[in-house]
């Protein structure tokens, strides 16, 4: 598979990237570690004119701690977020989210910021052409017809992305940069949850870090994925969490974030369930009612939506157990 | 559109310095086996799954099929012809001939490079350590068992060889 024309420009900074893009007046795409891109641009699933590399533009890339946040570059790779002790310790979910995504030689590469706005997949339409040609277009590929849902009236693509849920259970915000300036957005608001253009960000916009709030010793995070094969695999669900107790074990808040279960990524409001309870003795079955109608699951990854939806409530009462283990440790030191 | 121009890059490959003029769609895999015929970088799934098309960059395994060659330019590269020397077989290919870690061959090139980066910076590795660092490199001939122990048996030569010096 060769990966069809495209001009590429290295920006040295983001008023360079902008300047870019805008004398070109081109179908652009930024290029971070290409580990998302690079395979859908040969599948013939993008094809944009230009390539614009974000790595050679100053101040994306780093991990620092400031003023109570977590501040990380776009471009920071995951390998680096993996190997850093503050997130390992701090914000456990996301060390443990970044170590999901495919595997190691993969980590050395890929960058947040593409994790975060990688494009939404589906067996029907992450495909070579040859494969695609078999069968009439889909929404997603200017069609109309969805091959996931018979009936349906538009795309259930899914978001697949390990990183987000983390972030989202953690009240990340997105620092952004665009024509129209500097911004900063809570994560969960970068996304549509329209399976067609699955974020809401601007064309062009780039993100350029990642703010976290660095959480007290009492609440701690995790993150619990499923795939068949343990390295190589996107989730088929996945769920991350941030538990905070009291020195009795008592839970005081959950925070629940899911992905790979629709178009965008979810924010679970719990209303209290399991607040007020000892971890120990926590009471998940909420939980199976809850969580299945939150979520947009279709036949559309490598396993049955309906198991996908049943296994919501396994992995996201996984991600608690961690997160209030993590707590609970934190509380006796 | 007119058709975008080569761009000159330089690039070292197993120690060689070249200069290289290429499209900006070419993968550094294409470069690697279609220019500098170092066919030694195996091509499998050419979508970034399987690992066949690992090379070391700047010491770290990635995969060039995802690579663009623009992107690497000035970078250090080695390939699986890079590793022996003076006719001496690298101790991790040395391990997987004698311990029967090869059969095709096919994702050896990929699996090998994969366990020098592991041992260059931690000899002597636990088998769950090596079984993560190459849990992104697939053999579908076999099995991994001796492929594993292979590269255990490399890192206690190379430890046992350091040792010695
Ligand atoms: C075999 C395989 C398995 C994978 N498994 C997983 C998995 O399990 N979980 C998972 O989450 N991902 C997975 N991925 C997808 C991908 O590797 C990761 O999401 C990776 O983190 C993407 O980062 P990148 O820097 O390579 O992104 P790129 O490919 O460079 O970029 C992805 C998209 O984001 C845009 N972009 C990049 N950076 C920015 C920025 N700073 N601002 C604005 N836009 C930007 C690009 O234009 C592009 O559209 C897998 C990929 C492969 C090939
Ligand atoms: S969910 Fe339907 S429309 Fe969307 S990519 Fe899959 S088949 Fe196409
Ligand atoms: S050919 Fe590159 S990962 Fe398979
Ligand atoms: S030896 Fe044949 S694929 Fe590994």
């Amino acid at each position: 598979m060769r990966l069809p024309e495209f001009s590429f420009h290295e920006p040295l900074t983001l008023d360079q990237a902008f300047a870019t893009i805008k004398k070109n007046n081109g179908n652009a795409r930024f290029l971070a570690g290409g580990t998302d891109l690079v395979p859908l641009m040969k599948f013939g699933l993008e094809t944009p004119s230009m390539i614009v590399s974000l790595k050679k533009i100053e101040g994306l890339k780093g991990i620092a701690e400031d003023n109570g946040y977590a501040m990380i570059g776009a471009l920071t790779t995951l390998r680096e977020i993996i190997s850093s002790t503050v997130i390992s310790g701090k914000l456990p979910a996301l060390s443990e989210a970044a170590m999901a995504v495919a595997a190691p030689p993969v980590w050395n590469v890929a960058t947040l910021g593409g994790n975060i706005r990688q494009q939404t997949r589906c067996v029907y339409y992450n495909q070579s052409r040859a494969w695609r040609l078999e069968k009439e277009p889909c929404f997603k590929a200017g069609g109309n017809v969805c091959h996931a849902v018979p009936r349906g009236k538009k795309c259930f693509s899914v978001y697949c992305g390990d990183i987000a849920p983390a972030l989202i259970a953690l009240d990340a915000a997105a620092t952004i940069s665009g024509m129209a300036g500097p911004a900063e957005v809570r994560l969960i608001d970068l996304f549509s949850n329209d399976g067609l253009s699955p974020f809401t960000l601007e064309k062009n916009t780039i993100i350029t870090g990642i703010k976290i709030p660095v959480p007290g010793a009492a609440s701690r995070s995790g993150y619990a994925k499923l795939r068949v094969r343990s390295a190589i695999d996107y989730p088929l669900v996945s769920a991350a969490a941030s538990v905070a107790l009291d020195k009795d074990s008592i839970i005081t808040g959950v925070k629940l974030a899911l992905s790979a279960v629709g178009p965008a990524p979810v924010a679970i409001d719990l209303n209290g369930v399991l607040v007020g309870v000892r971890i120990d003795t926590a009471d998940f079955t909420a939980l199976k009612d809850v969580l299945p109608k939150k979520t947009q699951i279709a036949d559309n990854l490598a396993l049955p939506g309906s198991y996908r939806r049943k296994m919501l409530s396994v992995i996201a009462k996984k991600a608690i157990m961690k997160a209030a283990e993590r707590a609970a440790e934190k509380e006796t030191i | 559109m007119t058709r975008p121009s080569k761009q000159i890059i330089s690039l070292n490959v197993n120690g060689d310095d070249y200069e290289l003029a290429v499209r900006p769609n070419r993968t550094l895999l294409e470069v690697l086996r279609e220019d500098l015929m170092l066919t030694g970088t195996k091509e499998g799934c050419e979508d970034g799954s399987c690992g066949t098309c690992t090379v070391l960059l700047d010491g770290a395994p990635v995969r060039s099929c995802m690579l663009l060659a623009v992107d690497v330019a000035g970078r250090h590269v080695v390939t699986i012809e890079g590793l022996a020397s003076d006719n001496e077989l690298h101790p991790v290919q040395k391990a997987f001939v004698e311990y029967g870690a090869i059969q095709c061959g096919y994702c050896s090139p990929g699996m090998i490079l994969t366990a020098k980066a592991l041992l260059d910076t931690n000899p002597n590795p636990t088998e769950e350590e090596i079984k993560l660092a190459i849990s992104g490199n697939l053999c579908r001939c076999t099995g991994y068992n001796k492929i594993v122990s292979a590269i255990k048996i490399a890192g206690e030569n190379i430890a046992g060889v350091s040792s010695h010096e």
